[in-house]
């Protein structure tokens, strides 16, 4: 009994390791990822902590004193043994003493006021504005800009730096660059109106590329069933081709049939009719190839299955129904297509599903064009956290649009166990009784 | 009356399946002539349009060897991993009794219909974590584990086919549950595991987004998004030698169509793409 456990679990140990790594770690983590503001500038692994000039006008409003927001923008400069050191190293050692005797442990507010005191120098003279510009900065103590890799480095560096106590504490979380937990993903979703977009384009392409999908798919199946097997395999074979082409060439045919000077256009221009580009011209060229790029893979799917559950009716009922007169298309109503049920309901359900979350073809034919009129909700999660020409990724809003696909997925493939005639599928092993 | 129908349907189908066909044979023409200018009527035979084989079409891209080199690892690697994890997988959960067997059934019939595609995001930023991003590495382990659960439910179709007397027999002669698997069940199931090979190898062969989301740079570039940034690049599209590398990477796929035509169609009614 144990040994049987031991191998059970041992056969079925890679396989889990696979899926806890690849399946349930992602999608806890999409959970995760959509309740943070994860991007590009945040980075995914922590941040740091770094507050530059612009960030200084926010601050008030996170409720940092005017004070402390007073003393990071000022007191820039310093002249203070440190510093000294450094301008000694660059510009000599002579130019350092006759600086320090002149304003040491002075503080300057800006550039121009340090620019200014380094020209008082008479006894070696800096000429060249280039050279009181570098040697300004040498001088500079502001932690503008400055990039501290941890809490405490920054919390000891705004101490020294004079900023109360109060202030302290939300001039941290105010500096810190990494991403930093939300709900703001959500509130984005629900405010902008191209999320509804997203949604209404989702549901049209389901709805219109599942329709062909099945009715073609039951045209191609019955059709052939009827013909003679060598004609059938001949359109069986072309049939079967979209579903196996590698996506970027089949795409890549449709485009050429479509382009402005493709087959198409080329067809049509005898008879006066403009070139245009026939798969992007207007959202309603788009949504059709769209429709015929997905729905001819689809229909090669559903051609396969229809086929093989055709194919296990009797065909005495078929003959029955012609003794008793029936013509073809009463046969198919009324002797096939009800027999048929179940293959059709699965194929609804599992490409609903497989619809409604994949954008390979779409990005690959319109990439949401023209304008965003094809953008359909898994290539906008695509575009904001993978793709766009921002550069910014928002890992963390892509997750809140993947994240109400997963649960779709959850939900609706919870709901296919109860499709399959589950008790059948876990009867027991026979061996150990 | 079954001859005229006969006759109508084919003209039906021949009607509608007319465009699909067109293009196959613009694919095949257009890569290896020149259209006239405007029309698209071949108007010479010649090669050239297979030039990326023997030059660099330009200077930023990776050798087209490189990167087939790069497409057959990626897509043998996967379809040997998902191979090996689902023979063992599947037959655990197809004939042997351990506890929780029920959940872990349910669990991979769930899996098999659940969209992986949307877990993207967040395997992108676990590679990244794992400093697997940009390498092929990454990208296989990813392709496989996706596949797995596609794999365990065909092989574990054809784990119960084979018939238990067979199991039964071993066990009475005194042979331990692993040898019999090894000895006497993986020879019943090979037809399956072969099919299963095939197809793991096509579907790595022919997968787009994966890489082109998990390793995007020139190093792990595949045929796929080569192609594709081939395509995007142009700024005149070029469709001679579009196709032409789209006939290059298709040869395979269509080679192995005509091959196993019948395996494959079987393999596919199981299939997880739209």
């Amino acid at each position: 009994m144990t040994r049987q456990t031991l191998l059970g679990l041992g056969f079925l140990s890679p396989a889990l390791l696979a899926v806890m790594m690849f399946f349930l770690l992602p999608v806890v983590l999409t959970v995760v990822f959509a309740f943070t503001n994860m991007s590009t500038s945040t980075g995914i692994l922590g941040g740091e902590y770094q507050i530059s000039e612009s960030d200084l006008r926010r601050l008030p409003a996170v409720g940092v004193g005017e004070d402390a927001v007073a003393l990071l923008a000022g007191a820039g400069y310093a002249v203070q043994p440190e510093t000294l050191a450094l301008f000694a190293a660059e510009f000599g050692e002579d130019r350092a003493a006759e600086l320090d005797k002149l304003h040491g442990g002075a503080k300057f507010d800006d550039q121009r006021a340090m620019e200014r005191a380094l020209k008082e120098l008479r006894r070696n003279p800096l000429r060249k504005v280039r050279d009181r510009k570098t040697a300004a900065d040498l001088f500079r103590v502001s932690i503008l800009g400055q990039r501290f890799a941890t809490r405490d480095d920054f919390a000891l560096a705004i101490t020294d730096l004079g900023v109360p106590e109060r202030d302290r504490l939300a001039l941290t979380e105010a500096a810190y660059t990494g991403w930093t937990f939300t709900t703001q993903n959500f509130e984005l979703l629900w405010e902008l109106p191209a999320t509804w977009r997203y949604a209404l384009n989702s549901v049209i392409y389901v709805v219109l590329t599942l329709g062909f999908n099945v009715g073609f798919g039951l045209f191609l199946a019955l059709s052939t069933f009827y013909l003679p097997s060598r004609t059938a395999q001949t359109f069986r074979a072309i049939w079967f081709l979209p579903r196996i082409l590698p996506p970027v060439l089949y795409v890549l045919m449709w485009q050429w049939l479509t382009w402005d000077q493709g087959f198409i256009s080329a067809m049509l221009r005898p008879f006066g009719i403009e070139p245009i580009n026939w798969m992007r011209h207007t959202a309603t060229h788009a949504w059709t190839f769209i429709v015929l790029i997905n729905g001819c893979v689809g229909a090669s799917l559903g051609m396969i299955l229809f086929s093989s559950s055709l194919r296990a009716i009797p065909e005495t009922q078929l003959f029955a129904a012609q003794v008793d007169g029936a013509n073809r298309w009463q046969q198919v109503r009324h002797v096939l297509l009800p027999q048929m049920r179940w293959p059709i309901l699965f194929i609804t359900s599992y490409q609903t599903l497989s619809l409604l979350t994949s954008f390979e073809y779409i990005l690959l034919a319109t990439d949401g064009g023209p304008g965003r009129q094809t953008e359909v909700w898994a290539l906008a999660a695509y575009h904001t956290a993978l793709s766009n020409y921002g550069g910014n990724l928002e890992y963390g809003l892509g997750a809140a649009y993947a994240l109400a696909l997963v649960i779709i997925g959850i939900l609706l493939s919870a709901l296919y166990l109860r499709f399959f005639k589950f008790s059948e599928l876990v009867a027991k092993p026979r061996i150990e009784q | 009356m079954n001859t005229k129908g006969n006759w109508m349907l084919i003209l039906a189908l021949s009607l509608i399946s007319a465009p699909l066909v067109i293009m196959y044979g613009f694919q095949l023409i257009d890569s290896v002539s020149r259209p006239a200018p405007g029309g698209i009527i071949p108007q010479e035979w010649e090669l050239t349009n297979w030039r990326f084989l023997w030059t660099s079409i330009d200077s930023a891209r990776p050798s087209i060897w490189r990167v087939t080199f790069n497409t057959f690892v990626f897509a043998s690697a996967t379809a040997l991993l998902v191979c090996a994890f689902s023979i063992t997988a599947a037959y655990a959960l197809s004939r042997l009794n351990f506890p929780a067997r029920r959940f872990f059934l349910a669990g991979l019939i769930m899996l098999h219909a659940f969209p992986t595609i949307t877990l993207i995001i967040a395997i992108f930023i676990v590679l990244q974590f794992l400093g697997l991003y940009d390498s092929l590495m990454g990208v296989i382990l990813v392709k496989a584990a996706l596949e797995l659960p596609f794999g365990i439910w065909i092989m574990k179709g054809f784990y119960d086919s084979v018939p238990w007397e067979i199991e039964m027999a071993g066990v009475q002669d005194g042979a331990s549950r692993f040898r019999v698997w090894r000895e006497l069940i993986l020879p019943q199931v090979k037809p399956g595991l072969s099919a299963l090979l095939i197809f793991s190898f096509l579907a790595g062969w022919s997968e787009f987004i994966l890489p082109l989301v998990l390793a995007p740079g020139a190093d792990a570039q595949v045929l796929a998004t080569y192609m594709n940034a081939v395509i995007a690049d142009d700024t005149r599209p070029d469709y001679g030698l579009f196709k032409a590398i789209g006939m290059f990477y298709a040869l395979p796929v269509i080679a192995v169509y005509l091959l196993f035509q019948k395996r494959l169609m079987n393999i596919y009614g199981g299939g997880t793409k739209g």
